[in-house]
C-alpha cells in the first residue's frame, strides 16, 4: 500500500516542492510536443482528404530534409534551397497522385495503405541514392543558447521551432477547417465516387493535400533535422506521431495538436519525475502505452469523427 | 400512379452512338445506340450483368467508352472526368449507396452545391464577407430540397446511420441539390418495401413535372417501369435488343426471351 501510495504521490510531493523546475520540465514538454504536432498533421492532412493513412510521411520528412541539405551542401543559398525543395515536393505529390493514386480510385483504404507503404521504400531510397547516407549537420542560424523568461530557463531554438510550428499549424487549421474545401475534404474522404459524382475534382485535391503535405514534411524536416541532425532515423520521428494521431484523432487538425502537446509534456514529467521509481527511459514508450489506453476507451481520438457502424 | 397530362418532351439531350465499353477480355458494352429527350424519364432494363450500369457510368464519366460516340446538349464529348460530367449538369445516384457516412443528412446535401457556389477561394477560406452571404443562400436552396423530400426530421443525423430507405432518399437529394439537367439513377428502389417504393415514384414523378428535370433510370421492378417512364431501352449482355415505349417493349418478344428465356409457351 505504501509503495503504490509512494509511487503515485512521491513525485507529487516533489513537484510541489520545486515548481519552477515542474513549469520549466511544462515548458520543454510543451516544445517538443508542437513538433509531434507537426509531424503528425502530415498525416491528419491526408487522411481527411482521402481516407488514407500515409506510411510515408516520415518518409517525406526524411526527404525533404535531405534535399534542403543537399542543395545548400551544392553552394545554394538557403532561401534557394528552400524554393527548390518546396517544387520537389510538390513534383513528388504529381507524381504520387499519378502513378499511384489515380489508377487505385475507389479501392479500399488498407490498399492505398499498402501503397503508400511501397511509397515509403521508394522515397527512402531514392533520396538517399540521391543525396547520400552520411548524417548531415543542418544549421539554418537559429541560436541555441538558452534563456531565462521569469526565472524559467528555456532554449532559444525550442521557442523559435515553437513558434513556427504553431503559425503553420494556426495557418493550415484555418485553411482546412473552412466550410467549403474542409466539406469537399471530408466527402473525398468518405467515398471517392460520390465525392467526383458531385463535382469534386478528386484528382486536384489529392495533388493539393500531398503538396501541402510535403510542404509539412520539408518544415518538420528542418526543425527535426537541426535538433537531431539530418539522417535516416529522421524518418522513425513519424513513429512519435502515431500516438499523437490516436490521442487527438486522425481527422482532426486541433487533436493533431493537443494530442502532440499532451504527449509532449506527459512524456517529459513522466521521464523527470516518475524516473527513479520505475527507472529511466520512460519518454520511449510512455506515447505508446498512453495511445493503447485510449484506444480501449476512445478509438476515435479526443476529437476525432465518431464512429458510425451499422448492422 | 401512370401519368395522364402530356409533358413537354423537348429535343435529344443525350445521344449514345455504337457505344463499346470492354475491360479486358469482358465485352459490358457493345454497339449500344439510344437517346434521352430533354424532360422525359428514360428507363434502361435488362437482365443482371446486361450493361445497364456500365451504360450509366460511360454518361457519366466514370468509364470511357471504347468505341463509339456520346453527344450531350449537341457536343459531342471527348474523354470526360466525373466532376465535368457534374459541372456539365449531369447528376446521379448509385446502385449501392454512396453517401458521405460520416456527415449529416444536411451536410451530405449540402455537397451537392459544391458546384454552385462560385465565391473566390479566399473568401471561402476566410468563411467570411461574401462566402458566409452565400453559404446562407445554398442553405436555403438545401431546406428546400429536404422539405420537397419530406426529410425535415433527420436533418442533423449522420446518415451512417440511417434506415435503407432514407439513405437512397437523402442520395436523391444530394443529386438533386446540384439542380441537374440530366438526373442519373441506378436502381433508386432496390430493396424497398412497397410504401417506399411509392414514395420514391412520386418522388421521381414530382422532380420530373416539378422541375422539368430529365431522368434515365435503371430499374428491376417492372410495375415501376412501366408505369413511370416513357420510353424503355433494354439491353441483354451488352446489347441493345429493344426500345420504345413501355406497351411495346412489353409486348416485344426479344425481351420476354431474355427475362423469361427461350421455350416458353
Amino acid at each position: 500500500m505504501d509503495a503504490i501510495f509512494d509511487f503515485l504521490f512521491g513525485p507529487l510531493k516533489e513537484i510541489w516542492a520545486y515548481p519552477t523546475f515542474f513549469v520549466e520540465v511544462v515548458v520543454g514538454g510543451l516544445l517538443t510536443g508542437v513538433m509531434y504536432s507537426l509531424v503528425a498533421l502530415g498525416f491528419v492532412l491526408i487522411f481527411k482528404a482521402s481516407g488514407v493513412f500515409n506510411f510515408a510521411q516520415g518518409a517525406m520528412v526524411l526527404s525533404a530534409a535531405l534535399s534542403f541539405v543537399g542543395f545548400t551542401e551544392l553552394g545554394v543559398p538557403q532561401w534557394l534551397a528552400m524554393l527548390l525543395t518546396l517544387a520537389m515536393m510538390v513534383a513528388l505529390a504529381f507524381v504520387i497522385e499519378r502513378v499511384v493514386l489515380r489508377p487505385l480510385v475507389n479501392q479500399a483504404p488498407i490498399i492505398l495503405f499498402m501503397a503508400t507503404i511501397g511509397v515509403t521504400f521508394f522515397i527512402d531510397g531514392f533520396f538517399q541514392m540521391l543525396w547520400g547516407e552520411d548524417v548531415k549537420r543542418l544549421d539554418i542560424g537559429i541560436p541555441k543558447d538558452p534563456i531565462e523568461i521569469h526565472g524559467v530557463l528555456v532554449n532559444t531554438f525550442d521557442i523559435v521551432a515553437a513558434v513556427v510550428a504553431g503559425s503553420l499549424v494556426a495557418t493550415l487549421a484555418f485553411f482546412f477547417q473552412s466550410t467549403r474545401i474542409g466539406r469537399a475534404l471530408r466527402a473525398v474522404a468518405d467515398d471517392h465516387q460520390a465525392a467526383q459524382s458531385v463535382g469534386i475534382p478528386l484528382q486536384t485535391i489529392w495533388v493539393i493535400v500531398w503538396s501541402v503535405a510535403g510542404i509539412v514534411a520539408l518544415v518538420a524536416g528542418i526543425m527535426w533535422g537541426s535538433k537531431l541532425g539530418v539522417q535516416f532515423s529522421l524518418a522513425l520521428v513519424a513513429l512519435k506521431a502515431l500516438p499523437v494521431l490516436i490521442l487527438g484523432g486522425f481527422t482532426s487538425i486541433p487533436g493533431a495538436i493537443i494530442g502532440g502537446l499532451i504527449i509532449g509534456v506527459g512524456e517529459k514529467v513522466a521521464e523527470v519525475f516518475w524516473a527513479e521509481k520505475i527507472g529511466g527511459g520512460i519518454e520511449d514508450w510512455f506515447a505508446y502505452i498512453l495511445a493503447l489506453f485510449f484506444l480501449m476507451f476512445r478509438p476515435q481520438g479526443l476529437f476525432g469523427e465518431r464512429i458510425i457502424e451499422r448492422v | 400512379m401512370s401519368r395522364d397530362a402530356p409533358r413537354p418532351i423537348g429535343d435529344t439531350l443525350l445521344k449514345v452512338e455504337d457505344v463499346s465499353l470492354g475491360f479486358g477480355g469482358v465485352r459490358a458494352l457493345s454497339g449500344v445506340s439510344f437517346d434521352i429527350r430533354k424532360g422525359e424519364i428514360r428507363a434502361i432494363i435488362g437482365p443482371n450483368g446486361a450493361g445497364k450500369s456500365s451504360m450509366l457510368n460511360c454518361i457519366n464519366g466514370f468509364y470511357q467508352p471504347s468505341e463509339g460516340r456520346i453527344t450531350y446538349k449537341g457536343k459531342a464529348r471527348g474523354a470526360m472526368r466525373p466532376h465535368e460530367a457534374a459541372r456539365d449538369g449531369i447528376a446521379r445516384t448509385f446502385q449501392n449507396i454512396a453517401l458521405f457516412r460520416g456527415m449529416s443528412t444536411l451536410d451530405n446535401i449540402m455537397t451537392g452545391r459544391m458546384l454552385k457556389m462560385n465565391r473566390g477561394f479566399f473568401w471561402q477560406c476566410l468563411h467570411w464577407g461574401p462566402a458566409q452571404s452565400e453559404e446562407i443562400e445554398h442553405r436555403e436552396a438545401v431546406e428546400r430540397v429536404i422539405d420537397f423530400l419530406e426529410i425535415q426530421a433527420i436533418r442533423k443525423v449522420p446518415v451512417g446511420r440511417l434506415p435503407y430507405g432514407l439513405q437512397k432518399r437523402v442520395e436523391l437529394g444530394r443529386a438533386l441539390a446540384a439542380e441537374p439537367e440530366l438526373l442519373l439513377l441506378d436502381e433508386p428502389m432496390a430493396g424497398m418495401n412497397l410504401e417506399e417504393k411509392e414514395d420514391m415514384c412520386r418522388f421521381i414523378l414530382d422532380v420530373n413535372e416539378q422541375f422539368g428535370t430529365t431522368i434515365a433510370l435503371i430499374e428491376h421492378d417492372m410495375g415501376v417501369v412501366m408505369d413511370i417512364s416513357d420510353r424503355v431501352v433494354v439491353l441483354e449482355y451488352g446489347r441493345k435488343i429493344a426500345d420504345g415505349d413501355p406497351e411495346a417493349v412489353k409486348a416485344d418478344p426479344k425481351v420476354i426471351d431474355a427475362y423469361l428465356g427461350t421455350g416458353h409457351g
